[in-house]
């Protein structure tokens, strides 16, 4: 089925048997040239939508509306961005989105770091916290908010950044624990035991020791709540009314109701929101992927 | 009074994360019980007490039942071709090293777009005038007239699913990845020793060592998948008709556009305990099949 550099495609077993027309077309189908297709055709598909997006936000608007070709033909314009930032509170929206996202990302490290921890280390809340915090991941969010409103409200900050940072925060915890905990189980348990011995307290085994070896976990859970924060659209929509606290996924979806379609401009706009996470995600591409992956599967 | 501190510091560092569980899961909960129960509007909680009659309308309810099956319907599908595909890609990428270095990077592309622009992107590419799929579908003479995507009822949902996929397959790569690498390596030195072909390795070695990890990815994206909201609130609101209605955004629409937050509560209930029913069958049914396999 594969001709890998650690696998024999054929038996070595001495004599050459004769292929049947089925080994000849698995051959075929999962042989190197036809690997490399099926890579090249999923790359394709990753940035065609993409490129499409980024062409359209530079195409002039009138081209737009006549011809969904991918390449600009007549001409190069910067004006849809022009417009998009114009027409709407773009840069309100950015700046709303990022302090959110700031804000609780370090709210959610400073809470479910020690958290993992000690229910790694010390199996504090046993296997009923565990399956607790996955269950609340799993769950649709539109279940709660109702309350989450009603909660948000009672304490005055409806319509405020720092209301819809707390839900954020809250509502990435569970992420941050699943992406964290894997990176806690596989360190030494020796190393805290010294560091015990040595007259650390559990707090501070857990700041100086554990936490600088678990760098790369915690870089890759932040990248990724911030990135989980930033996209977030139920809560927002929810949370959030005006100007002053709507962030990007509420600002940008404004632009499908109030103008029409102005595919232009809300090309632009859609990418200036998708590109700082682009380059985040890419700055830490390995970081990410190594959380991910890590945290996979647990069975 | 230190060593005190010492000894329950474990529950204490626990506790910000319990009281988050708390305020978002079990306190939510009891409060749309029991909001369920009250003929609330969003501006007026718990007025009018009227025990299980929301639920009786539920019952009653047509388009309940259409978003549920929706629901099911686009988590069954996305999740199965996700997860097909997600772990075809990691099979294929174990051989090829290199492009797979820059596959495996790409992939968090799609994975971490915010689900708005997303669907912004695929207006576009479905758009019937304006958009590349019908441009190019007229140049290479595969459809005559343009195609209203997101706008027929029977295709709606599959265009829905078609950016669900785009997004969300490399989640399940990038998973399936894992659980192909943290298989051990011995069986497969054996198998090569002793001469075994590629396609009997995959057979009788990688399937059906990898299989039970796969399928937790399965249980893992199909749940995650019920949640689905922000696709279709930006693609198609529900419509055409209801053909792309879907649990999430009717409870929102019922909650939050029609402020009928009691009956909204009851459609929450119901659509909680559908989650929890499936997520305890398909975690059984898993280790059923586990067990039959051993």
């Amino acid at each position: 089925m594969a001709t890998a550099d650690d696998l024999p495609m054929e038996t070595i077993a001495g004599h050459n048997r004769k292929k049947t027309v089925a080994q000849i077309l698995l051959g075929f189908f999962f042989g190197r040239p036809a690997r490399i297709a099926l890579l090249l055709i999923f790359i394709a598909m990753i940035l065609v939508p993409i490129f499409y997006i980024a062409m359209t936000s530079l195409k002039i608007p009138i081209e737009i509306r006549t011809s969904g070709a991918i390449l600009p033909k007549t001409g190069i314009t910067f004006e849809n961005y022009v417009k998009a930032f114009r027409n709407v509170p773009l840069i309100r929206y950015l700046f709303n989105s990022l302090f959110v996202a700031v804000f609780s990302t370090i709210l959610v490290l400073c809470v479910a770091v020690p958290a993992t921890y000690s229910m790694v280390r010390f199996k504090t809340g046993g296997a009923f916290l565990n399956a607790w915090v996955l269950g609340t991941y799993v769950m649709p969010p539109i279940v709660v908010s109702i309350p989450i409103l009603a909660m948000v409200k009672m304490v005055s900050l409806q319509d405020t950044l720092i209301g819809l940072a707390l839900v954020h925060t809250m509502a990435n915890m569970p992420i941050a624990v699943w992406l964290i905990d894997s990176y806690i189980r596989s360190l030494p348990k020796e190393l805290e035991q010294a560091a015990w011995i040595d007259g650390y307290t559990k707090f501070q085994t857990l700041l100086k020791v554990v936490v600088p070896l678990i760098k790369p976990g915690i870089i890759s859970a932040g990248v990724i709540c911030a990135i989980l924060s930033w996209n977030e659209f139920l809560f927002a929509l929810i949370v959030t009314y005006g100007v002053n606290s709507n962030t990007f996924p509420i600002g940008i979806s404004r632009y499908t109701g109030e103008h029409g379609l102005q595919f232009g401009e809300m090309s632009a706009a859609a990418l200036v929101g998708i590109v700082p996470i682009y380059i985040l995600v890419l700055l830490f591409s390995r970081d990410v992927v190594e959380g991910l992956t890590r945290g996979g599967v647990k069975g | 009074m230190k060593e005190k501190i010492e000894r329950y510091m474990p529950k204490l560092m626990v506790l910000p994360t319990f009281i988050i569980l708390l305020i978002i899961s079990l306190v939510p909960l009891i409060y749309v019980l029991g909001i369920s129960m009250t003929d609330s509007t969003i501006s007026k909680p718990f007025t009018d007490f009227i025990w299980f009659e929301n639920y009786k309308q539920a019952f009653k309810d047509e388009v309940l039942g259409t978003s549920l099956k929706n629901t099911l319907l686009f988590a069954f599908v996305v999740t199965a071709i996700e997860t097909f595909l997600g772990f075809l890609l990691a099979y294929i990428m174990r051989f090829e090293k290199k492009l797979g270095q820059f596959f495996r990077t790409l992939v968090l592309l799609p994975l971490f777009t915010p689900p708005v622009a997303i669907a912004m992107i695929w207006r576009l590419i479905y758009d019937p005038n304006q958009g590349m799929l019908n441009y190019y579908l007229q140049k290479w003479g595969i459809s005559t007239a343009p195609i209203a995507f997101l706008g027929q009822t029977e295709l709606a949902l599959p265009s829905i699913m078609l950016a669900d996929i785009w997004q969300w397959t490399p989640f399940c790569f990038l998973l399936c990845m894992s659980a192909l690498q943290a298989l051990p390596k011995e069986p497969f030195e054996a198998a090569g020793v002793d001469g075994a072909s590629g396609s009997y390795i995959f057979r009788r070695l990688t399937l059906p060592m990898v299989a039970p990890n796969v399928l937790v990815i399965f249980l893992f994206r199909f749940l995650i998948s019920m949640k689905v909201f922000d696709l279709v609130y930006m693609l198609t609101f529900g419509g055409p008709g209801n053909s792309t209605q879907v649990a999430s955004f009717y409870i929102y629409r019922v909650a939050f556009k029609q402020f009928q937050t009691g009956y909204g509560g009851a459609l929450s209930i119901l659509m909680l305990i559908l989650v929890s029913v499936l997520a305890m069958v398909l975690t059984q049914g898993r280790e059923l099949i586990m067990k039959r396999t051993e």
